[in-house]
């Protein structure tokens, strides 16, 4: 689609204000003879296109010619021109696009190009049709061509024919004869393959074939096409050359690699990294450091390396669906290495520097309980004082109030957009037009994992390739064949039941959580007791553990037909599950601790999350030993059958994502909580490395990791970060802070400490903007109605865009389509010329020329 | 890798740097590696660069661990030679090799590189029987592992269907292209790393 809109936009291009007519130029330059080739084909669609750009553009004809435009080299400037410009963001307008659906006659920018091509290529395209209208102008051209005085016969003209093919082939001889070296033109391939390197549209590659002649993929095809249609001409050799010609475009070195001097303007790829460099999200990418901070810049590196050793040892072993955990995992761990940067700089160190000294005894479990001694640190809320900070000799003051507010508030803004935008990155590269999905044999077929470089590893994954593609081969055979209904009903049954006992299962626990919580609170206030505080989270962590291997082992009942189906609804079982029961643990924490009139209830809500967030670490080390390690000494030495186990990369990336949900809740309460959870994840990224290295194998199933790691990013996203907004809105603007401690003591809720703070500022004349923005734009009700209009009415054009953008999907597809069977029929044609040609003598067929010659001069 | 960076020079390797998908650490990552594919008598800086005289020939290649196991070992050296009979590679070829396969890579790239490895006869076209060599190198030369005649037919009629947008019996590049770019995982798992 993009590249439609590319051909659409230049004719906005300023630069080409004649475009129009010019457009029609070539639709009429071309049609006559277009028009008639397309006539032997029985296919209306294209037929009915010949008819119209005949009737419609016709009359410009002759004006056309004259224009100056087309007095030189046709079609190269051009191109060269609506390549440069085409990334320009000018020329992405929306009104193009529905303008050109609207007008009868939008094919015709494809079309024209695809014309002028077959028109300045009399050799390949022209030929076959030929015979049937030995009086058109077109047979005279080929007729007059040097080609064929060579010789009569298609295949001895071939040799010769080989630079006038080059010339067919759209630029690639363009460069190759003439300005090789021209660097404009480097750029311009450049330009053109930067869109596609993004990815945006899928149809690209097809689409780039009928619109555009200098396009290097279209290159090859239409080498390839021609190649095809000449290998019938039992010339091998003619097709290794348009081959070889191809790889031109990316490694022009083959024929210059003995002449430095030249290389640097003939590796395309050399102008595709530099405008690659800035876009690249690569952190290992240093792109070009100066020499003086090399030292600095290369430490960083060594210390990344080590990731990058251990992630490519993964990979070689296990491929990439297992890496894509280890790269959630890190992804994780950078994020919180972020907020705890953040979080440290913004709100710990002014409060260091005012803090008293710590005079609590420190004992070992206190590690495990985060009571007792870390009570009194900067760990949690409310050790944070509610004065403002001054220092001598420095005028301006440091309000701890506000400084804690918009640091958390701006870090959940950046988590916010982070999330987002990752997420529509993934989304838009893995679920590009969900509609033509289809079975993916191909894509099995075609995605080799390069990564895997262990010689046992690959035998594996060789026969897992043999099974899944076994499996997909018998899947297709039964499709067709509708299971009886008795059976079909004991499977929904069966999937019913399952349904059933599961979210049983998960409203039994979320009910026990809730009587435990409130009976454990009751408790705790009674006895004074450090190790009971850990029953709750031991419970709970409990509950994550085995309630999700319940689950699966419904598998063995439960028998789905696509193995992905079951994967989803494991997934959805377990987020079932553990989002519900953070939901009644919050519930807890909203309307019981926080109303409990205990003191500081932020701080017991910050232990409470500091506690279920180590237990769930200790877990996660027992499930490594026990669920892996005994696992495989049972399955190798006593239960044979049971083999070796599976790295379960679903169960593991849902307990990553449980963790992440209750550190961002945490966040409030304690905000030094990332740096806890950025030492579990560096603990748990070696421990996990382990474990797998030692005892797993392989997933057997192929794993659509990327697909994968979108829908976990959404989980991230969606129940999980939402949640945790709404969590702390609550807090925020209906929760009354404690009375003796933290930043916000005193205040009927935190959101007071902004109104306060604005009304001060509005007695500052120096800061009335200040007070304008929040009362106009983010306390006004009207703003937010105004902007949510706005976006509606946004989101309502982009949906109707893609409604479009589908038709024309179609559209194009159905051209495709049209254009093959023209391929065929054409091949065909030609197979039947030169069938016939090889039985006149060359005599005849001079006689013949000079007969076509004759009725061209008249 | 400090003790390295005398080797290559910096102009070289900047120019280097510019010309592929590659970091400094990784170009002199495969130099040192390229350097250690030469004989004896050759493994110093100047021949090493000049591709007349110091070309490792494919064998020697194949025998790198990033290589070894690959089914596709032979086809990728064979993409990458600019020797005329394709036996051998120069640092350049072995450098291009290495920028395609890198992370860098533009997805576009990858798959050209993809479509020419997977296209046995060199022909331009991936037809039925560069689907069913390409197959056979997927499945393994095990005896178990292999597909029965129908089953491949099968396989191939469903991947031409899935893929063959115009109905004219082969695979091109760009409905290969269009293939791989419904599956967003090629782009990772199309990597080989020194």
């Amino acid at each position: 689609m993009t590249s439609f809109y590319r051909n659409q936009g230049y004719e906005e291009d300023p630069d080409y204000p004649d475009f129009p007519n010019s457009r029609a130029n070539l639709g009429s330059q071309n049609s006559p003879s277009y028009s008639y080739s397309r006539k032997n084909v029985d296919n209306r669609k294209s037929q009915d296109n010949a008819k119209h750009s005949n009737t419609h553009n016709y009359p410009d004809y002759p004006n056309d010619m004259n224009s100056p435009d087309y007095s030189g080299d046709q079609d190269y400037p051009d191109n060269l021109r609506f390549r440069n410009h085409q990334e320009y963001p000018g020329s992405y307008p929306n009104m193009n696009f529905s303008r050109s659906q609207n007008t009868p006659d939008y094919l015709h920018p494809r079309d024209s190009s695809h014309h002028s091509r077959s028109r300045r290529n009399p050799d390949s395209l022209d030929f076959p049709v030929t015979p049937d209208h030995s009086g058109a102008k077109d047979y005279g051209n080929f007729r007059e061509s040097p080609d064929y005085h060579v010789g009569s016969n298609a295949s001895s003209s071939n040799p010769k024919n080989y630079p006038d093919r080059l010339n067919s082939l759209g630029i690639s001889d363009y460069r190759g004869v003439g300005s090789r070296n021209n660097p404009d033109f480097l750029r311009t391939r450049n330009n053109q393959s930067y869109p596609e390197s993004l990815g945006i549209s899928d149809y690209q590659g097809a689409e780039d074939n009928l619109v555009s002649p200098d396009n290097g993929g279209s290159a090859y095809y239409q080498g390839s096409q021609n190649n095809h249609g000449y290998s019938f001409a039992e010339n091998p050799e003619m097709d290794r050359g348009a081959l070889q010609r191809d790889p031109s475009f990316h490694h022009p070195h083959d024929r210059t690699s003995g002449s430095p001097g030249r290389r640097n303007q003939d590796y395309p790829e050399s102008f595709q990294m530099t405008t690659r460099q800035p876009m690249s999200p690569y952190i290992q990418h240093p792109g070009p450091d100066p020499d003086g901070g090399y030292s600095t810049v290369s430490e960083f590196f060594q210390s990344m390396q080590v990731w990058q050793r251990t992630l490519k040892i993964i990979g070689g072993k296990f491929g990439t669906s297992v890496l894509s955990y280890f790269s959630f995992l890190t992804w994780l761990l950078k994020f919180n290495i972020l907020s705890f940067i953040v979080n440290f700089s913004f709100i710990t160190i002014p409060q260091l520097m005012e803090s008293k000294p710590n005079n609590l005894s420190f004992n070992s479990l206190e590690l495990l309980t985060g009571a007792g001694y870390f009570q009194q640190t900067v760990l949690y809320y409310g050790f944070y004082t509610n004065s403002t900070i001054m220092r001598k000799g420095i005028s301006s003051s440091y309000n701890m109030q506000l400084a804690y507010i918009f640091t958390i508030g701006l870090y959940l803004v950046i988590c916010f957009f982070c999330l987002l935008y990752s997420m529509a990155c993934s989304f838009r590269n893995n679920f590009i037009n969900p509609h033509i999905y289809s079975r993916g044999t191909a894509k099995v077929v075609f995605s080799w994992d390069f990564t895997i470089t262990n010689e046992k590893a690959v035998k594996l994954k060789q026969r897992n390739l043999t099974t899944e593609i076994k499996e997909t081969l018998s899947e297709i055979r039964h499709e067709n064949v509708i299971a009886p209904l008795k059976q079909r009903m004991n499977h929904l049954g069966i999937h019913l039941g399952a349904w059933i006992v599961s979210t049983g299962v998960a409203i039994a626990c979320c009910v026990a959580v809730y009587y435990l919580s409130f009976y454990n609170l009751k408790f705790l206030t009674d006895h004074k007791n450090q190790t009971a505080t850990l029953l709750l989270p031991f419970i709970v962590c409990c509950i994550n553990l085995f309630v999700p291997l319940f689950y699966s082992s419904f598998g063995l009942v439960e028998k789905f037909e696509i193995p992905r189906h079951q994967v989803f609804v494991i997934i959805t079982r377990n987020i079932f599950l553990k989002i519900s029961i953070i939901g009644i643990l919050c519930y807890y924490w909203l309307n019981a601790v926080a109303i409990s009139k205990k003191e500081c209830w932020e701080t017991l809500v910050g232990q409470d999350i500091y506690r279920l967030l180590m237990m769930n670490f200790v877990f996660t080390l027992f499930d490594s030993f026990c669920g892996e390690f005994l696992r495989r000494i049972i399955g190798t030495k006593l239960i044979k059958s049971l083999g070796v186990p599976e790295f379960d990369i679903a169960r593991n990336v849902l307990e990553l994502i449980y963790t992440q949900t209750l550190l961002w809740i945490g966040i409030f309460f304690s905000p030094l909580l990332p740096f806890i959870h950025m030492i579990t994840l560096f603990i748990m990224f070696h421990i996990k490395k382990i474990s797998l290295m030692m005892n797993c194998q392989p997933p057997s199933k192929a794993w659509r990791a990327s697909q994968m790691m979108t829908l976990f990013i959404f989980l991230l996203f969606f129940p999980s970060f939402t949640g945790v907004l709404c969590v702390l809105a609550i807090t925020v603007w209906r929760l009354k802070p404690s009375d003796n401690c933290g930043p916000f003591q005193g205040l009927p809720s935190i959101i007071h400490a902004i109104y306060g703070w604005i009304e001060i500022l509005s007695s500052k004349p120096g800061y009335l903007w200040v007070v304008w923005i929040y009362r106009n734009l983010i306390g006004s009700v009207h703003f937010f109605f105004i902007l949510t209009v706005i976006v509606l009415i946004i989101t309502y054009l982009y949906w109707q865009i893609i409604e479009g953008r589908k038709i024309m999907i179609k559209l194009l597809h159905e051209q495709i389509i049209n254009e093959g069977k023209d391929k065929v029929f054409l091949v065909e044609k030609l197979l039947k010329v030169q069938e016939a040609q090889k039985k006149p003598s060359p005599f005849s067929l001079s006689l013949e020329r000079r007969e076509v010659e004759v009725s061209l001069k008249s | 890798m400090g003790s390295s960076t005398s080797q290559l020079s910096k102009e070289l390797l900047s120019e280097y740097q510019e010309l592929t998908f590659l970091t400094k650490q990784e170009i002199l990552l495969a130099h040192k590696t390229f350097i250690e594919l030469l004989p004896p008598e050759s493994q110093n800086v100047v021949d090493s660069l000049t591709a007349q005289v110091s070309r490792v020939p494919t064998e020697k290649v194949l025998t790198l661990p990033e290589l070894k196991a690959n089914p596709f070992k032979d086809r990728i050296c064979r993409v990458f030679s600019t020797a005329p009979e394709k036996d051998s590679l120069s640092f350049e070829d072995f450098l291009d090799l290495l920028s395609v396969f890198s992370d860098a890579a533009t997805p576009d790239i990858k798959s050209h590189y993809a479509f020419r490895i997977f296209d046995f006869d060199d022909d331009g076209t991936l037809n039925k029987e560069d689907l069913k060599q390409l197959v056979n190198r997927l499945t393994g030369t095990e005896e178990d592992t292999q597909l029965s005649p129908s089953e491949m037919n099968q396989l191939i009629q469903n991947i031409l269907e899935e893929s063959d947008i115009d109905r004219d019996g082969t695979i091109n590049l760009s409905e290969f292209q269009h293939v791989i770019s419904r599956s967003p995982d090629f782009t990772s798992s199309f990597k080989i790393v020194l």
